[in-house]
C-alpha cells in the first residue's frame, strides 16, 4: 500500500519528457504484451480500446535516473509503471502520507516509555523510574 | 553503555534463570561493542587489530546493518564518521534489545515488556507505550498500544546534540524527536536513528519502510505521524 502513491508523485514529472515522446507507429510499443492484438480479449483491455505500452526514455534528475513505462488506451494514460528509480532516501520506496498534527503534553496510564537514550542519571527521575517502582 | 534497564514478565511461570540471561548478554555486549572501551572488539576491529577472518558472525551482522542504513540513507546514518573511531552503537543498541527480548522467547516467554534505555521491545500485549516528550521529562507526547515488536526514539532533549548527520559531519537538528514502532526493535531503533540524522526528509523516509510506523516532532511543536500509528485509545 505504501509503495504506490509514490510512483504517482515521481512520475509526475517524469512524465513531462514523455509527452514530447511521440511513439513511432510499431517501433514504440514495445516488448511482449504491449499491445493488444485485435480481437484478441484481454483482462485488461477495454473493449474496443486497444492498449499500448510505452516506455519513455531515461531521465537523469539530480536525485538519479527516472523510467516510467505508460500504458495507453485510445488516448489516454490508464496506468504508469516504473521502470527505473533513483537509488536514494527520498524517493526509493515512496512519498507516503502523513498525518499532520499539533504536539500535545499529555499524562496517561502506561506500562512503559520510549524516549532517546536515558543515562543512569537522568533515570532516577525519569518516567520508567516510576514505573518500576509501582512494579515492586 | 551505562544506561538502566526495565524488565517486566506477566507470564505466570519464569525460568529462574531467564531474566539472567538478559542481563548477562546485555553485559556481554557492552564488552564487546563498546567504542568506549579500548579492549572491545568493535575498538579493535577499528583499529585493524583484528586479524582478516577472526571478525564474530555478531559483528559481521552488526556491520551489515551499518552498511545497509548507510546505503538507504546516502550517507546520513553512518558508524564510520570522518575523524571518528568506528561507533556502530546507534546499531547495537537496538539490535542487542531485540536480541535480548528473543531470549525470552526462546525461554517459553510469552508476556513480557524489555525497556532498555528508552529503546522497547515487546510481547504477548497489548502493551501501552508512553512516548517521553520531547519538552517535558514528566510528560508523555504520545500514548501507543502495541502487542508485538520494538519501539524506539530518537531525540535530541537528553544528551544533547548528539546524532550527527553523515552527510555534513554536524549535528542533525532537523527534528525535535522521532518514535519508530516496528515488527523488530533492530529496525525500530536503526530507523529511528537513520531518521533523525536525515532530519526533516527523514520522517517521510522511514514511514516508507515496510512495516514501520511514525511519530515525528518537528521544531515549533508540529507533528507528522503515519496514519497507521499505533494510537492508544
Amino acid at each position: 500500500m505504501k509503495r504506490a502513491l509514490p510512483v504517482l508523485v515521481l512520475s509526475a514529472a517524469a512524465l513531462v519528457p514523455l509527452w514530447r515522446y511521440e511513439p513511432s507507429t510499431g517501433a514504440a510499443s514495445s516488448g511482449a504484451g504491449a499491445a493488444a492484438p485485435a480481437g484478441t480479449p484481454t483482462a485488461a483491455a477495454s473493449p474496443g480500446a486497444a492498449s499500448t505500452v510505452v516506455a519513455g526514455s531515461t531521465v537523469p534528475t539530480e536525485k538519479g535516473d527516472v523510467q516510467v513505462q505508460v500504458t495507453f488506451e485510445g488516448g489516454r494514460i490508464t496506468a504508469v509503471t516504473m521502470l527505473r528509480a533513483p537509488d536514494h532516501p527520498q524517493t526509493a520506496d515512496a512519498v507516503p502520507k502523513l498525518v499532520a498534527e499539533t504536539l500535545r503534553a499529555q499524562s496517561a496510564a502506561i506500562d512503559t516509555v520510549s524516549g532517546a537514550t536515558i543515562t543512569s542519571d537522568g533515570y532516577k527521575e525519569s518516567l520508567q523510574a516510576a514505573l518500576d517502582a509501582r512494579g515492586t | 553503555m551505562g544506561f538502566p534497564v526495565s524488565l517486566r514478565v506477566d507470564d505466570p511461570d519464569v525460568p529462574a534463570d531467564a531474566a539472567d540471561a538478559v542481563f548477562a548478554w546485555l553485559r556481554q555486549v557492552d564488552r564487546r561493542f563498546s567504542p568506549f572501551r579500548e579492549d572491545s572488539e568493535v575498538s579493535r576491529y577499528g583499529r585493524g587489530e583484528l586479524p582478516g577472518g577472526a571478525l564474530s558472525a555478531d559483528l559481521a551482522e552488526v556491520l551489515a546493518l551499518g552498511e545497509e542504513f548507510r546505503r538507504a540513507t546516502g550517507g546520513a546514518f553512518d558508524v564510520r564518521l570522518p575523524g571518528r573511531g568506528l561507533d556502530p552503537c546507534a546499531v547495537v543498541k537496538g539490535w542487542s534489545v531485540q536480541r535480548a527480548a528473543e531470549l525470552l522467547t526462546g525461554a517459553g516467554l510469552r508476556r513480557f515488556c524489555l525497556n532498555a534505555g528508552g529503546d522497547v521491545a515487546v510481547s504477548g500485549g497489548p502493551w501501552r507505550v508512553g512516548v517521553r516528550h520531547p519538552g517535558h521529562a514528566d510528560r508523555l507526547c504520545a500514548v501507543l498500544e502495541v502487542s508485538h515488536g520494538g519501539v524506539a526514539t530518537s531525540a535530541r532533549y537528553e544528551r544533547g546534540d548528539h546524532i550527527l548527520d553523515g552527510r555534513t559531519g554536524r549535528p542533525a537538528t532537523g527534528l525535535d524527536s522521532l518514535t519508530v514502532v516496528a515488527p523488530t526493535l533492530t529496525e525500530a531503533d536503526a530507523v529511528a536513528t537513520a531518521a533523525f540524522a536525515l532530519g526533516e526528509e527523514g520522517v517521510a523516509w522511514a514511514a516508507a519502510r515496510e512495516g514501520c510506523e511514525v511519530f515525528a516532532v518537528l521544531p515549533g511543536g508540529r507533528v507528522l505521524r503515519t496514519p497507521g500509528l499505533p494510537v492508544a485509545a
